[in-house]
């Protein structure tokens, strides 16, 4: 499980950041009191538009960043107050590749294995499960430089879960991928769920947060603007379909900031 | 966990094409080729030298004795050529055109002063700028006078120890090892700073601001492994090629000493192999760590805070100056390792080596010198740490 309550992030800005900004501000807030709980065996969406804050998000509940305010629990785990406890708990595919361009897909996996302290033979069948579910037993002693973007996205989930993690958090698991690669990872969303994992995921593609969701949170411009179960949030749409509800509701933060 | 990350990023960097060449390629080859250029040009300008003939313009109002000698000086002290020239203006003008290489004026009165056992006035017209030249004059006046004064002695019938009043002869007390450590050992030095820095630096660079631009950083910070321990584990990486640059430099360096022919330079390959003793080695190493270390904890901040490999290189680079000027003070015969040196990072390691290939190592000014680099080398690598714990430095 994954309990996020009262999230906030302020960052502070220097000389040239305020520059860049336009803004005589010494800090900026880009999470503000969000919160939400995703109980484990459901797969709760993070959404917003570039710049909202879901990447911030994300980055604390991993224990990238520390909040400035707030708290999380991991697994039963207070983040704050014990990170590296949290952690391994916790498998975090982030918004880039993240992989080394000189090492293959076997000896990435094996170095994140080992740095979650997992024994070498629990590697092994761990990898050996990993690697057939997502077919990558052909590439798996190419150099990642030499992969296609779809490869590497299934070597981050590889390294992402060998540690087997009960919280997983997805930073736009299908971006940029092929259709193939895209549903692959889809499904393997879909197995953590069935397995009893904490899943939750950042995207834009509406389609698969309809398809995946139990819950959804739109965080805009920081904020929390949605917060509820997939099934109360389709009841009450009033577009069309989900995409055309998104904007929606991102256009009605902007008229009243207004 | 430290191991586990130094093993990940050494088999990553080993793997990097750049750094291997910064480590090993060029430290390693770097000496020798310079030292195999250095001796054949100098072995193809000598050789050249000898077998020139060289064109000497000669300004004479008669053929007397000097100007017989000049013909008759042994071919052994190379070979020549005169040419008469009537004034001496043409001759000056040959030697800028480098129509000849030398001029010799001969005074119109040498026959008079000879007789009067006077000495003869000669100019010699040279271009400074065509080494060797006049010393091949100087070599053939030098015979003639030689055999002159002789002549000379003998009319005269003086015996040559009753005009000479002291007979000085220097004796060096300082070994040659002495000499070669004080004199010629502070290249050692020079060039293992130098390289031990540029292996550092392109690691530096590629463990931190580079994995902070591909996105790998973050992804192992989400494991459990702390911090300073990541932070350990790639900052060994780093000084381990630094360590390596600076070992091959100096084995690139041993290895063109060792190659050079022994009857050509006996003394520098006796004194090479006296120096390195295990003992020597060790205390090398003793004062080299620290400064590596000493050297990645300044680089890593810069690389941690650095938004791209670009930027990171474009202020690591120019550093490099600031370690190399140093390095050179080992250059300069005179400054030695005291209380003040000492303490002074960088230029304490160049002239404790130096005094460590001399033999004349002082114990009290070694434990300062490495104490101060040990120093700064705990407050830079706490430095990188305070930077590594940073959010703002880190994405």
């Amino acid at each position: 499980m994954i309990k996020v309550e009262n999230l906030v992030k302020t960052f502070e800005l220097n000389k040239q950041q305020r520059k860049e900004l336009n803004t005589s501000e010494r800090t900026v807030t880009a999470v503000s009191n969000v919160s939400f709980t995703c109980e484990p065996g459901k797969i709760h969406a993070l959404l917003g538009a570039n710049g909202a804050g879901k990447t911030t998000t994300m980055r604390m509940m991993s224990t990238i960043f520390k909040p400035t305010s707030g708290s999380i629990e991991i697994a039963g785990i207070d983040a704050l107050k014990d990170p590296e406890e949290a952690r391994k708990h916790i498998g975090f595919l982030t918004g880039s590749a993240g992989l080394y361009a000189r090492l293959t897909p076997n000896e990435i996996v094996d170095y994140y294995g080992s740095l979650y302290g997992i024994s070498k033979a629990d590697i092994q069948i761990r990898k050996k499960k990993l690697f057939e579910m997502l077919n990558m037993h052909d590439f798996q002693n190419k150099r990642i430089g030499k992969l296609s973007t779809g490869m590497k996205q299934k070597v981050s989930i590889c390294r992402t879960m060998i540690h087997d993690p009960q919280v997983i958090l997805f930073d736009e698991p299908t971006s940029g991928l092929d259709v193939i690669t895209a549903a692959a990872i889809i499904e393997l969303i879909k197995q953590c769920k069935d397995e009893g994992k904490t899943v939750i995921f950042s995207s834009h593609i509406m389609g698969e947060v309809d398809l995946l969701s139990d819950n959804i949170t739109i965080i805009h411009k920081g904020k929390t603007v949605v917060n509820s179960t997939m099934e109360e949030f389709r009841a009450g749409m009033q577009a069309p379909n989900l995409t055309a509800e998104f904007i929606r509701v991102v256009n009605q933060q902007e008229t009243a900031a207004l | 966990m430290i191991f586990n990350v130094y093993k990940k990023e050494i088999k990553d960097t080993l793997r990097d094409r750049r750094t291997v060449i910064m480590m090993i390629v060029i430290p390693t080859l770097v000496f020798p080729i310079i030292m195999n250029v250095y001796m054949k040009i100098s072995e193809k300008f000598a050789a050249e030298t000898e077998a020139q003939k060289v064109k000497i313009g000669l300004v004479s109002n008669q053929v007397g004795e000097i100007e017989q000698d000049l013909m008759n000086v042994p071919k052994e002290l190379g070979k020549k050529q005169f040419i008469p020239y009537k004034d001496t203006n043409a001759l000056k003008k040959d030697i800028q055109d480098k129509k000849i290489e030398l001029g010799c004026y001969i005074s119109a009165n040498e026959n008079e002063q000879l007789k009067a056992m006077k000495p003869v006035e000669i100019i010699v017209f040279h271009d400074g700028t065509d080494l060797g030249m006049k010393e091949r004059f100087q070599a053939y006046i030098g015979f003639i006078e030689t055999k002159m004064k002789q002549q000379r002695y003998a009319q005269l019938k003086i015996n040559e120890e009753n005009i000479t009043p002291v007979q000085v002869n220097y004796s060096n007390v300082a070994s040659d090892k002495e000499m070669f450590g004080k004199l010629a050992g502070g290249i050692l030095p020079y060039f293992f700073i130098a390289f031990g820095f540029m292996g550092c630096m392109y690691p530096a660079i590629d463990l931190f601001t580079g994995e902070k631009e591909r996105g790998t950083l973050e992804t192992l910070l989400t494991t459990p492994v702390k911090r300073w321990k990541i932070l350990i584990g790639k900052m060994l990486v780093v000084v381990t090629s630094g360590l390596m640059a600076s070992t091959f430099s100096l084995i690139g360096l041993f290895l063109s000493i060792e190659s050079l022919d022994p009857e050509k330079a006996p003394e520098l390959i006796a004194i090479v192999n006296d120096i390195l003793s295990p003992a020597f080695i060790a205390m090398l190493y003793v004062l080299l760590i620290p400064m590596i270390f000493f050297f990645a904890g300044i680089m890593i901040p810069i690389a941690i805070r650095a938004k791209s490999f670009k930027e990171a290189q474009s202020i690591i680079s120019p550093l490099n100056m600031l370690v190399v000027l140093p390095g050179m003070v080992g250059f300069f015969p005179g400054i030695e390792l005291n209380y003040v040196t000492a303490v002074i990072p960088v230029i304490n390691v160049v002239l404790a080596t130096k005094e460590l290939i001399a033999g004349t190592l002082e114990l009290q000014y070694v434990a300062l010198a490495f104490g101060v680099m040990v120093s700064l080398a705990v407050f830079v690598v706490l430095l990188s740490n305070r930077k590594f714990e940073s959010e703002r430095s880190l994405l």
